[in-house]
């Protein structure tokens, strides 16, 4: 037994070490390429094929290596160490949206600009560098987008007794009650996890209610108090047990049909015409609508919209000009419009690229686009506004908020304390 | 044994292994911690030096007092209400009754369970809607009872760590194995003075592992208490309001905000706390006149 | 000694200590056999079943699907041995280092070893999440950035401290006249290591052993981050497959638990005996 188990070892040693030597050709360029846009992410399928397909027409030459990473938490524990101690991989995709300025100064990242500059730069959408770049140099691209605005279901709705989606916060909550009447949540929330649905809840409140420059005097500014308000207000109108509930939650509950507002970004609308998620044959798709953002009573907003950048591509700084033109030379093809077009049409996303969208696209992600293209100005989504500390303190905060251990003026307090480093 | 010359030589070299790796791995890696924890510093940008001012938010912090507080009682309940169930059915089954292997092979079970499953299903149970704790409370005709238990202040922490007590298959086996080594001639002896069950138990079988495997469960168990990190993280995130929170949690979330030093400042208090709790422990167990006494005697046996 | 109780009569307090004893026995069975048909349940749901009808309910229509998605995970067979291989290996060289200085700190005295019991001590307190910032600059220095050397080095290093501590507590144990007889029989520092203290320590090293190897097994942070290559990547990687922030495919995640779960318990079972003898047959204790 012991020797049987001492060679078997041995064996799996010796097949291992061998293992851990990959053979490349010499002078191939390898472009390593850590990516969260695998598994289940919608955008897994076309991304594989991109890359492979990046391979065989450099074959020989140029070699994209990608290492699938798709637990976003642990994906980015990994960069931060491997960008604080001067190692980050080759190309990257980065999400923190408001480290995006401290990574651009580090001078960690490839300077992209002369390329940007020989016409690349023209595939983006106009001004989508502003608010990246250092210095007027830009390293970190923004690529993919969201945008977050309420899909309600319509069979729902009319059951509440409502034949349009409230144009304002006042109709909002006159809705809210008659849907708590016909025994219907208004909408999801959820202050578990990382409290995401609240959190988009919170942006979309603070936007109606603060307008386009809420962010221009941080948190103080009196619309983060009075959303505050509003969001502990809409925790009477969704399902029990909205304080500790993560997203499954609020997903289960709008695929049940028993939730009628639904929020969240664009990635999502894919399941909407899932044949899995369709109850007696109807897709859900077929049963909703999208709405945009109601407007608040005395509130500043009018018509605006809620965006993010979903991801950021960077590349590490390349001693060898070859290899750099290589890492380029991989960025132009990810980002080139006939690419982004397949992609946007394949995972349901939204890019900071101008492309023509394919005729084959779903009504619902064409209707959001047009809510996009309608909206009069944008602000970002609060996690992209404040720095990480903001999203982190979130759920916590919110918590805290709803179960009465602080007022509004608490809420927004227990947020400045964190973000106030 | 003090070391005879002969000894010194193998015995550096004994030690030096585990002195090379602690060097490298532990000694090293916390002397960065201690210099980050006196570092405003964000991962990317140059830090600069605020000595204590880390230490000094950290204990104004609410949540991470909250977070002392909840691991202080983890490492508590671990070590003496999870370890003491745990000796409980070792034993009960190291008596034997039917089936004890298959007992014995499923109490291990959990260990080898990945966590997000455990957590997902306790989520679960304790859900305010379709929950089984709740069903079971309205069935049996307590549904004013039921409530979110892990979205309210009151229930949140308790539930976060009844549910985990209950799982002792791990501290069960190492006694299990413990007791097996005890001479059975004690326990033949006993039962002929007409000694119970209960008895042999507290007579025999406790006092013989107490120093051995005893010790090492409420240790261990405690340790890992003040460590706690992975069931809250995925059960609850620390939440609501912080009141599940704890040490590591509340160092791995100043990490994703890049806030380096208050991270590894409270990474330099979890380890402060942990070795006094350590010392206290050995003190229950060994307790002063014992051990002086103990050391009396070696040094009677080196002459 | 058991046998000779069955058939004595049995007092009515007897009756009530044997009927508490079962439901004891019981209770801690279901709470544990529990998780693990849940899991085997809700693996067989769709994702709508398992989101939105109740987490208990049994699933209209087993999908075994969902085990064919798991397994057509690239590499799940290739992650589970890397794991094992993985676990193994550092497990082996771990305790072999640990039972040499708990040997040293358990029977010696001599300067320093205070110090060197505290140091040990306190490494197991160390919150390691606090540690990736170093441990990556160590890997990557010692040129073991994505090797199966690095996560042996660095798994192997992580449980020196904790095995030192289990296997130590045992060693204390051990009487010291049987080591002077050895002495006194001309046994030097090695003949006393192998004859006579390893033997008798078996159970803290098999303890210490099973958990290293567990906390190998369900390590992740160190495994993603100091690992690039899908070949050297271990389960736990795999079982985050189908988990994303934004869109979680629960079911086939809970496929790929139930795929990885199987053979530890298998393994488990088998080595049990093993396992356990090797605990028990050292001395008689008393």
């Amino acid at each position: 037994m012991k020797k049987t188990i001492a060679l078997l070892l041995t064996l799996v040693m010796v097949f291992g070490l061998a293992a851990s030597f990959p053979a490349y050709a010499d002078d191939e360029i390898v472009i390593n390429f850590p990516s969260i846009w695998v598994g289940t992410d919608s955008k897994a399928a076309y991304m594989a094929k991109l890359v492979e397909d990046f391979n065989a027409e450099n074959a020989g030459s140029i070699k994209v290596v990608v290492e699938e990473q798709t637990d976003y938490q642990a994906y980015r524990d990994k960069i931060r160490t491997t960008i604080t101690t001067g190692s980050a991989p080759d190309v990257c995709i980065l999400d923190t949206t408001f480290d995006i300025k401290a990574y651009a100064e580090s001078g960690k990242f490839m300077d992209l600009t002369p390329y940007l500059n020989e016409g690349w730069g023209a595939n983006f959408t106009d001004g989508a560098f502003d608010a990246w770049s250092a210095d007027g140099k830009v390293s970190i691209l923004p690529f993919e987008s969201a945008v977050f605005t309420p899909i309600y279901n319509t069979k729902l709705l009319t059951q509440c007794g409502w034949d349009h989606f409230p144009a304002t916060y006042d109709e909002f909550f006159q809705f809210c009650k008659d849907a708590k009447a016909a025994g219907l949540n208004a909408m999801g929330q959820m202050a578990g996890d990382n409290a995401w649905s609240s959190m988009l809840w919170y942006s979309l409140l603070v936007e109606a209610i603060g307008g386009k420059d809420v962010y221009a005097d941080g948190l103080d500014n009196p619309a983060f108090v009075k959303a505050a308000e509003a969001l502990k207000e809409m925790y009477a109108y969704t399902f029990d047990g909205a304080v500790s509930a993560t997203a499954g939650d609020v997903n289960g509950h709008f695929l049940n049909r028993d939730t009628v507002v639904y929020l969240n970004g664009p990635w999502w609308i894919a399941n909407f015409y899932k044949e899995d998620n369709a109850v007696d044959g109807v897709l859900l798709a077929d049963d909703c609508e999208v709405a945009v953002n109601p407007s608040f009573e005395g509130g500043l907003g009018d018509k605006g919209l809620v965006t993010t950048v979903q991801g950021f591509l960077a590349a590490a700084k390349q001693d060898d000009p070859a290899k750099e033109a290589a890492v380029v030379k991989f960025l132009q093809y990810i980002t080139d419009p006939a690419h982004v077009s397949e992609l946007a049409l394949s995972s349901g996303a939204m890019f900071f690229v101008k492309y023509t969208p394919s005729p084959d696209t779903s009504v619902i992600s064409q209707k959001v686009t047009e809510v996009a293209n309608n909206a009069a100005y944008t602000i970002l989504h609060v996690n992209g506004a404040f720095p990480t500390a903001f999203s982190t303190e979130f759920p916590a905060a919110v918590s805290s908020l709803i179960l009465d251990q602080v007022d509004a003026q608490g809420f927004v307090d227990m947020l400045k304390d964190a973000i106030d480093e | 044994m003090k070391p005879t010359r002969s000894d010194r030589g193998p015995l550096a070299a004994f030690l030096s292994p585990a002195l090379v790796i602690m060097l490298t791995f532990f000694v090293l890696p916390v002397i960065y911690v201690v210099v980050v924890s006196m570092l405003k510093w964000n991962g990317i940008s140059a830090p600069t030096v605020v000595w204590f001012q880390n230490f000094e938010k950290l204990f104004r912090d609410k949540s991470f007092i909250r977070s002392v507080t909840n691991n202080i009682i983890w490492a508590l309940v671990a070590g003496f209400i999870q370890v003491p169930l745990a000796m409980l059915m070792a034993i009960i089954l190291s008596r034997k009754p039917r089936g004890w292997k298959f007992f014995r092979t499923v109490y291990f079970f959990p260990q080898v369970i990945s966590g997000i499953a455990l957590a997902t299903l306790w989520r679960a149970i304790y859900s305010a809607d379709t929950g089984l704790l709740n069903g079971l409370l309205r069935a049996i005709g307590l549904g004013h009872l039921a409530r979110d238990w892990l979205g309210t202040v009151e229930t949140a922490f308790p539930a976060v760590l009844i549910y985990w007590v209950f799982y002792v298959g791990y501290y069960m086996v190492i006694m299990m194995a413990d007791i097996t080594t005890i001479d059975t001639a004690y326990y033949e002896a006993a039962t002929i003075d007409g000694a119970s069950d209960f008895q042999q138990a507290i007579y025999i079988t406790i006092p013989l592992i107490k120093k051995t495997s005893l010790l090492t469960c409420v240790t261990l168990a405690s340790v890992l208490g003040l460590r706690q990190f992975e069931q809250v993280y995925m059960l609850t995130n620390g939440g609501p309001a912080n009141t599940t929170n704890t040490m590591v949690l509340y160092m791995y979330k100043k990490m994703q905000d890049s806030n380096y030093g208050r991270a590894s400042a409270s990474a330099v208090i979890l380890i402060l706390v942990g070795v006094i709790f350590i010392v206290c422990i050995r003190a229950i167990f060994t307790g002063r006149n014992e051990e002086a006494a103990a050391a009396r005697k070696r040094r009677r046996e080196m002459k | 000694m058991t046998e000779s109780r069955v058939h004595h009569k049995l007092s009515p307090k007897e009756v009530v200590l044997a009927v508490l004893r079962w439901i004891l026995i019981i209770f801690f069975a279901l709470y544990t056999l529990f998780p693990l048909v849940w899991l085997v349940i809700s693996s067989l749901k769709t994702n709508f079943e398992f989101l939105a009808l109740s987490p208990f309910a049994l699933p209209a229509k087993p999908q075994w699907q969902n085990y064919v998605n798991a397994l057509s995970v690239a590499g799940l067979g290739r992650m589970l041995l890397n794991s094992v291989f993985v676990g193994l290996v550092a497990t082996i060289f771990n305790v072999i280092v640990a039972s040499m200085s708990a040997y040293c700190i358990s029977r010696f005295r001599f300067k320093g070893r205070e110090s060197i019991y505290t140091l040990f001590t306190a490494g197991i307190l160390v919150p390691l999440n606090a540690l990736m910032v170093p441990y990556f600059v160590i890997i990557n220095r010692l040129g073991l950035y994505n090797t199966y050397g690095g996560m042996i080095l660095l798994y192997c290093a992580i449980g020196i401290p904790m095995s030192t501590f289990l296997i130590r507590g045992l060693m204390d144990s051990i009487p010291l006249d049987l080591e002077e007889a050895a002495y006194i029989d001309g046994c030097g520092f090695f003949g006393r290591f192998f004859y006579v203290i390893l033997p008798l320590s078996r159970t803290g090293i098999v303890t210490a052993a099973t958990f290293e190897f567990l906390t190998c097994w369900n390590e992740f942070v160190f495994a993603n981050l100091i690992v690039s290559s899908e070949k050297l990547r271990t389960i736990q990687v795999g079982i985050r497959y189908f988990t994303n922030q934004f869109s979680t495919d629960y079911v086939s995640m809970y496929a790929a638990i139930v795929i990885s779960i199987v053979p530890s318990i298998l393994g488990y079972i088998l080595f049990q005996e093993q396992i356990i003898s090797g605990m028990t047959s050292g001395a008689v204790k008393g």
